[in-house]
């Protein structure tokens, strides 16, 4: 009898290109709506490209806070006419899986060029009504235990694995510290005008458990964006664009964890390095998804930056500054815009951070904290506290053209 | 769509925090409603899949293991093992944000021995910690069921030496958290 074939590995995504990174519009509190968020990104890409609104023939949306629309609905507000139409609301893992989406959309001829937007809105106190409604497990067996929204299920999952693995707050605050310094250089950072020490990460208040206020992102409105298209049209329209070398995705992994310490890239990360023909130490930037620290940390174990548990060693050695200004030998530029923890968390927008940045970066149109000669960015996404865990993994490995 | 707006109905009544009388969340989805009427009569009550066994926890449509659509609410064994205790010093529904004010607000997630992870009110008090971070990961705890001032059940996690068969032992902690009664204005504004 014939084994069933093992699981494939995803073919190369040659040939794909991104390029047309757009955030804005990062404030605090909006009384605009979703789809002004959405809108208004897309109208500073067709600026920033010079594209005409009928050459976007895919259109890609990520949000929380579309309410009764959708990406169709979309399409009229906009007046845009696509023949490949795309919804990922996976919160931080959305950049990636729009980005995949979107890539095989153009290596298959669906699509020429996919706009891959986030955008979210934040009313007065909406953060509050989305955070009681997530799921429907949230509903029933989550919200109703204190109300404390994602630090809730965070405060566990950070408290169980600084238990598992002996990490201090230090640790974590390292994260935070330098992210912030980033932020203080990126001019769109909402907590870019204030600079953040070490004391003043542990002296913060406590919100739950472990976790105190730095270690915890600001809901905001915003948008992130860009474009997805073949490498020669890029050439073509003579826009600055990066490659996407490999990436994958995997949800509701490790299931079986009583409480999460692990994501789904312990599965499908070595793979990737492979078909990319680097390791780990090949690559020059690092954009992890930091909805909390250790849940940065988390991704540099599972991503193969250091061993399992050695995370809070590794962030002690590796100077994380955009601009390697730290005293540590080991240099790892990582969430060189200062990441949600900085920038503001702009619900599923803050899924595209990463990706955007990384693209930025790779084509050397930083907005004030260029990383010096990347070559190879990586992004990666986790999110969706549908009850006690985060269900989604994934990453992406990009390479400068 | 209903859930969502009535959902946010309530957030407005409950805020600013004007209201006499503050409640903990009662919105639940249909099957959430069911664990809370199977709920009345025990100390634990989950759904059990008909077709293989398994319990299920959150309160859901179909089993998770065999996706079979036959779920029984059945008394289920309230042992279990504490994964985490942490106390919450903030919250977003008023209820909670007038406890905070004496005092944190314990939870716990609960590895139950019939096997779905479970959040739970954390009776602090019954513990021989200071804090609830202080309580040993691992440490055997009984998980029940009780209305809370909204009239719907949620989950209380105790030490497993407390006598949870008795549905009085059960008020009484129920009561003792702050549960069973609205959380009132303090001032009047």
């Amino acid at each position: 009898m014939q084994s069933a074939p093992s699981r494939s590995t995803p073919s190369s995504y040659q040939g794909v290109a991104l390029c047309a990174p757009v955030s804005m519009g990062y404030a605090k509190q909006s009384p605009r709506t979703a789809a002004w968020f959405v809108g208004s990104a897309l109208r500073a890409m067709l600026k920033n490209t010079g594209l005409e609104k009928s050459d976007i023939d895919g259109f890609s949306v990520s949000s929380f806070s579309l309410g009764a629309d959708s990406t169709i609905a979309l399409t009229q507000h906009f007046g845009l006419s696509p023949r490949w139409l795309e919804e990922a609301p996976y919160g931080g893992a959305a950049g990636v899986v729009a980005m995949r989406k979107a890539a095989r959309a153009v290596q298959s001829g669906d699509a020429d060029i996919v706009a891959c937007i986030g955008g979210d809105a934040a009313a007065h106190r909406s953060f509050e009504a989305s955070a009681a409604v997530f799921s429907n497990f949230t509903i029933d067996a989550s919200f109703p235990y204190g109300a404390g929204g994602p630090n809730a299920a965070f405060s566990i999952i950070t408290q169980a694995y600084m238990q598992r693995y002996g990490v201090q707050r230090e640790d974590l605050g390292r994260i935070s510290v330098a992210q912030r310094y980033n932020a203080n250089h990126f001019p769109l950072a909402l907590l870019g005008h204030k600079t953040l020490s070490m004391e003043q990460y542990l002296s913060a208040r406590q919100i739950a458990g472990p976790l105190h206020l730095f270690d915890c992102v600001m809901p905001c409105a915003g948008s992130e964006a860009f474009l997805v298209m073949s490498e020669e049209r890029a050439q073509f329209l003579e826009l600055p664009y990066c490659l996407i070398l490999a990436a994958d995705e995997l949800h509701n992994s490790h299931s079986e964890d009583d409480v999460q310490y692990r994501g789904g890239w312990t599965e499908f990360v070595p793979r990737m390095y492979e078909q990319a023909g680097i390791g780990p130490g090949d690559v020059d930037i690092l954009q992890t998804y930091d909805d909390y620290p250790a849940i940065s940390m988390l991704q540099m174990e599972d991503m193969g930056f250091c061993d399992k548990g050695e995370g809070a060693a590794f962030v002690r050695n590796t100077d994380l500054s955009f601009d390697g200004s730290g005293s540590e030998k080991k240099k790892l530029p990582h969430n060189t815009s200062g990441g949600q923890l900085s920038v503001g968390q702009a619900g599923a927008a803050a899924g595209l951070l990463g990706i955007v940045e990384s693209i930025r970066q790779l084509t050397d149109c930083a907005l004030g904290q260029q990383v010096p000669n990347a070559r190879i960015a990586m992004a990666s996404g986790f999110g969706m506290i549908n009850y006690d865990r985060g269900l989604c993994s994934a990453a992406t490995l990009l390479g400068r053209a | 769509m209903a859930t969502r707006f009535s959902m946010q109905r309530r957030l407005r009544m409950n805020r600013p925090s004007l209201r006499l009388r503050s409640k903990p969340p009662k919105d639940r989805t249909a099957r959430g409603q069911d664990f809370t009427a199977a709920n009345l009569a025990c100390a634990l009550s989950l759904q059990t899949c008909t077709e293989c066994g398994k319990t299920n926890y959150p309160p859901r449509e179909v089993c998770e293991s065999c996706l079979n659509d036959e779920l029984l609410w059945k008394p289920a064994d309230t042992s279990g093992r504490l994964l985490q205790a942490v106390a919450l010093h903030h919250s977003l529904w008023e209820f909670f944000k007038r406890r905070l004010k004496k005092n944190t607000w314990p939870i716990a997630s609960v590895r139950l021995a019939v096997g779905p992870v479970v959040y739970a009110h954390l009776a602090l008090e019954l513990f021989d910690q200071p804090g609830a971070s202080d309580i040993a990961s691992g440490s055997p705890v009984a998980v029940f069921s009780h209305s809370d001032c909204g009239n719907q059940s949620v989950l209380i996690a105790v030490p497993d030496s407390v006598d949870v068969s008795d549905a009085k032992n059960r008020l009484e902690i129920a009561n003792r958290l702050g549960l069973t009664k609205a959380a009132e204005r303090e001032t009047t504004p």
